[in-house]
């Protein structure tokens, strides 16, 4: 008996049936365990390069925060038969990232996160809600987002100012500083934090005050703040400045020698290694301080040695930084809301997102969750010390202390997590 | 008449001693001696421990470079002799001649062969005919299997981001490997040395172990605060444990002799007590807990449960009458997983 050769066709037919069965076999595997069919999309709207070393930094970081995202959840997915990519455009300015939302939404995204700056996220809040895309907010911690300018449609991947500015609060008092003094800008943002700093002071820390604040315009002399500083009797000096402000002041306060320990607001920019060089490059002392932020690289548990490890072999041994975190997390997000949250549809992801009972990691020891009344992740946040000679752009800062404590067994952890920023009793946020 | 004391010649009561110590001596060969075995992460070496005394016995160190060198996951031979213990470095994504996964003998504590398993295996299962140990490679995402023998990697998979659990189910025929980052478990037909399967489990799974029949399979999710339980002839979840956010469950220590399985609640400084005939929970034990038990083991004999707790540099003991600590014990630095070894008793 001779075996017939196999004609093309038949083979083909082999070949379309095994992929069908594959298909049908993953389907099946997807289906049991109530799995999105479809190909799952995340968009993520990028800030371009500008030629600005400390803008840059947090554009280079958020890029490689979604190229590892991309990387990692799409090797996920496939292992359970499910089409997964992140999306991302360039954009900068309001117009120009709603433009971008709008694409990524067109090729497919289910949700999109972005916004660096104040008028950014604005822009994407407003597009959000009005087209009804769930919307993560990377890196404006501006409070109004929480409160009046709050959208059904946000969440908040980024820590809120309230929550930075309780953290700095609290590490500074217990380290004995009791005198505060506030450099601000001149712009709404800042108002809000100084506004909401010295209520924090005077409704948390009963021993510690303001001794003064001073508004500087951009690139204002700051010759007269510097003399109301050393004549305030200020122990800590916080900038509520744009980061490179804030180091052109540290300049200024290091050339006057004044004997106070200074801190500033940490903007994405000034939650970067390229911000920390240029601080203390400026003011070796006093801009070699502490820092507060939302992630850090020499964090060394709770699975985050994993995490930044894999960074540093992925991006040529540079440090994972705030804005790289905060892309990877919204991506792993938007992830678990598809796979978890029975649906890519809107309701079915903002529904998922805004559960207390959804928990999720975000590689800081803790399971988290969004705060109902404003979309505010819980987490805890860190203080850095800025390294004075350290030329090793990962120990140039080390991390050196973790507010809220999150090892506190016999407490509550969303109580644990809720000590810093603003509860549901005191938001103007109605969602 | 008081009675009177009956008188026994002197080689008598000689005679009747020395039966009585060879009878009692005889008695005590019989009987199995445990060891507990806990790794310590951060000392870079072992303590081991008598479990009749509660006394550190040995110290067996792992590497002279505590700090850069960390033993974690462990796991027993069937007949209890040989300990396996996963050695990695703390630089995850850098390949150092650390990785690899060594075996103690339980008789001596002698370091009696190692073999290479690259990309930082956390943690080892033993074949239930003690030929193969499995090992999750957290830094490269894959599981891989190992002959005992001959140290050869028999094969390797691809499984989920940061890979922590492993288990072979007691029929041999499946390994389960958990991943951290990515909430799943992957199957491996060991048989066919195929994947079978991924599925979903809680949040941050840490550790997979299978029931005494290996019908079930048990698989912790930190972040989850959950145990998922595992339908092993379908591989589907069937069931979760909610213990609760924050519970914080890691290792599981699954009771030979009865249905409860012993859970270390890590960051909560607890153990968890589950009746698997209803999957409910029984106790929660927090009194005189060590800090952050992280590794939990089980004596052979189901009466004491030992938590290695990573924070205290501690073992707490629980007795699984009272379910309650009955004592603690130094550890070195960074407890982390716990095994128990079997000396046998001799006929």
């Amino acid at each position: 008996m001779t075996r017939r050769p196999t004609s093309r066709r038949s083979m083909l037919r082999t070949v379309t049936g095994l992929i069908a069965f594959v298909a049908l076999t993953l389907n099946a595997t997807v289906a049991a365990q109530g799995l999105p069919a479809e190909p799952l999309r995340v968009g993520v709207v990028l800030p371009p390069e500008t030629g600005d070393p400390l803008s840059d930094a947090v554009a280079t970081s958020a890029a490689s925060g979604a190229v590892m995202a991309d990387e990692e959840f799409a090797f996920n997915a496939e292992m359970l038969g499910i089409d997964f990519a992140v999306l991302s455009r360039e954009a900068t300015g309001a117009d120009a990232v709603v433009v971008a939302a709008q694409e990524l939404v067109a090729e497919g995204a289910f949700v999109v996160a972005g916004g660096f700056s104040f008028e950014e996220t604005a822009a994407l809040a407003a597009w959000s809600a009005e087209e009804g895309v769930p919307y993560l907010n990377l890196g404006s911690s501006a409070d109004v987002f929480r409160n009046e300018q709050c959208e059904a449609t946000m969440f908040h991947v980024a820590p809120s100012a309230a929550m930075y500015l309780d953290s700095l609060a609290g590490w500074y008092v217990r380290s004995g500083y009791r005198e505060w003094f506030f450099v601000r800008g001149t712009d709404p943002e800042s108002s809000a934090q100084l506004q909401r700093m010295e209520r924090g002071l005077r409704d948390r820390h009963f021993g510690a005050r303001s001794v003064g604040e001073v508004a500087l315009e951009p690139d204002e002399d700051p010759a007269e703040a510097v003399d109301r500083i050393r004549r305030s009797g200020a122990t800590v000096v916080v900038l509520l400045l744009p980061a490179g402000e804030q180091v052109r002041v540290l300049g200024a306060l290091e050339e006057a020698d004044l004997n106070v320990v200074v801190t500033g607001f940490p903007y994405p920019e000034a939650q970067t290694r390229a911000f920390y060089d240029a601080s203390r490059d400026t003011a070796s002392e006093l801009g070699s301080g502490h820092r507060a932020s939302a992630w850090e690289a020499t964090l060394d548990a709770y699975g985050a040695r994993e995490l930044n490890a894999r960074y540093r072999l992925r991006f040529e041994d540079r440090p994972m930084e705030t804005p790289a975190w905060a892309v990877y997390q919204a991506v792993k997000l938007g992830y678990e809301a598809a796979f978890f949250g029975g649906g890519i549809d809107a309701d079915s992801v903002l529904g998922y997102l805004g559960s207390d009972t959804s928990v999720f990691d975000v590689w800081k020891g803790i399971g988290t969750t969004f705060r109902p009344w404003d979309g505010q992740l819980r987490q805890s946040l860190y203080l850095v010390k800025i390294s004075a000679s350290e030329e090793d752009p990962f120990t140039l800062a080390t991390l050196v202390g973790e507010l809220p404590a999150i090892y506190m067994p016999g407490t509550d952890p969303v109580e644990r997590l809720d000590q810093i920023g603003d509860l549901a009793a005191v938001t103007r946020c109605d969602r | 008449m008081r009675p009177q004391p009956r008188r026994f010649p002197r080689y008598a009561v000689l005679v009747s001693l020395v039966a009585a110590l060879a009878l009692g001596a005889a008695f005590a060969q019989e009987e199995d001696a445990y060891r507990l075995y806990v790794a310590n992460e951060y000392s870079a070496d072992i303590t081991v421990v008598d479990t009749a005394t509660s006394e550190v016995i040995d110290t067996i160190t792992i590497s002279g470079r505590p700090g850069e060198v960390r033993p974690r996951g462990m796991a027993v031979s069937p007949d209890g002799r040989i300990i396996y213990v996963s050695i990695s470095d703390f630089n995850p994504q850098i390949e150092t001649p650390e990785d690899k996964i060594v075996a103690i003998d339980v008789s001596t504590n002698e370091v009696v062969g190692e073999f290479r398993a690259g990309g930082n295996p956390e943690r080892v299962a033993v074949s239930p005919d003690g030929t193969q140990v499995w090992a999750a490679l957290e830094a490269i995402a894959q599981g891989a299997g190992y002959d005992v023998a001959t140290g050869e990697q028999l094969a390797n998979f691809r499984v989920g981001v940061e890979a922590e659990g492993v288990a072979v189910s007691p029929d041999g025929k499946w390994v389960y490997i958990t991943a951290e980052a990515t909430h799943t478990v992957t199957v491996v037909d060991r048989e066919n040395l195929e994947v079978v399967k991924h599925f979903l489990v809680g949040n941050r799974p840490r550790v997979v172990e299978f029931s005494n029949d290996g019908s079930r399979a048990y698989v912790s999710a930190e972040i989850g605060g959950t145990i998922s339980v595992v339908d092993t002839s379908t591989h589907t979840v069937i069931e979760t444990i909610n213990l609760g956010l924050d519970s914080r469950p890691v290792e599981i220590a699954v009771d030979p002799t009865s249905s409860r399985i012993y859970v270390a609640g890590g960051g909560t400084s607890a153990v968890y007590v589950i009746d698997t005939t209803d999957n409910s929970l029984v106790e929660t034990i927090r009194e005189q807990m060590g800090r952050r038990p992280w590794g939990i083991a089980i004596t052979p004999d189901g009466t004491r449960v030992y938590t290695a707790n990573g924070l205290s540099d501690s073992i707490s003991v629980i007795d699984t009458e009272c379910l309650c600590v009955i004592g603690s014990i130094q550890a070195g630095r960074g407890a982390h997983s716990a095994e128990i070894g079997v000396i046998p008793g001799e006929d």
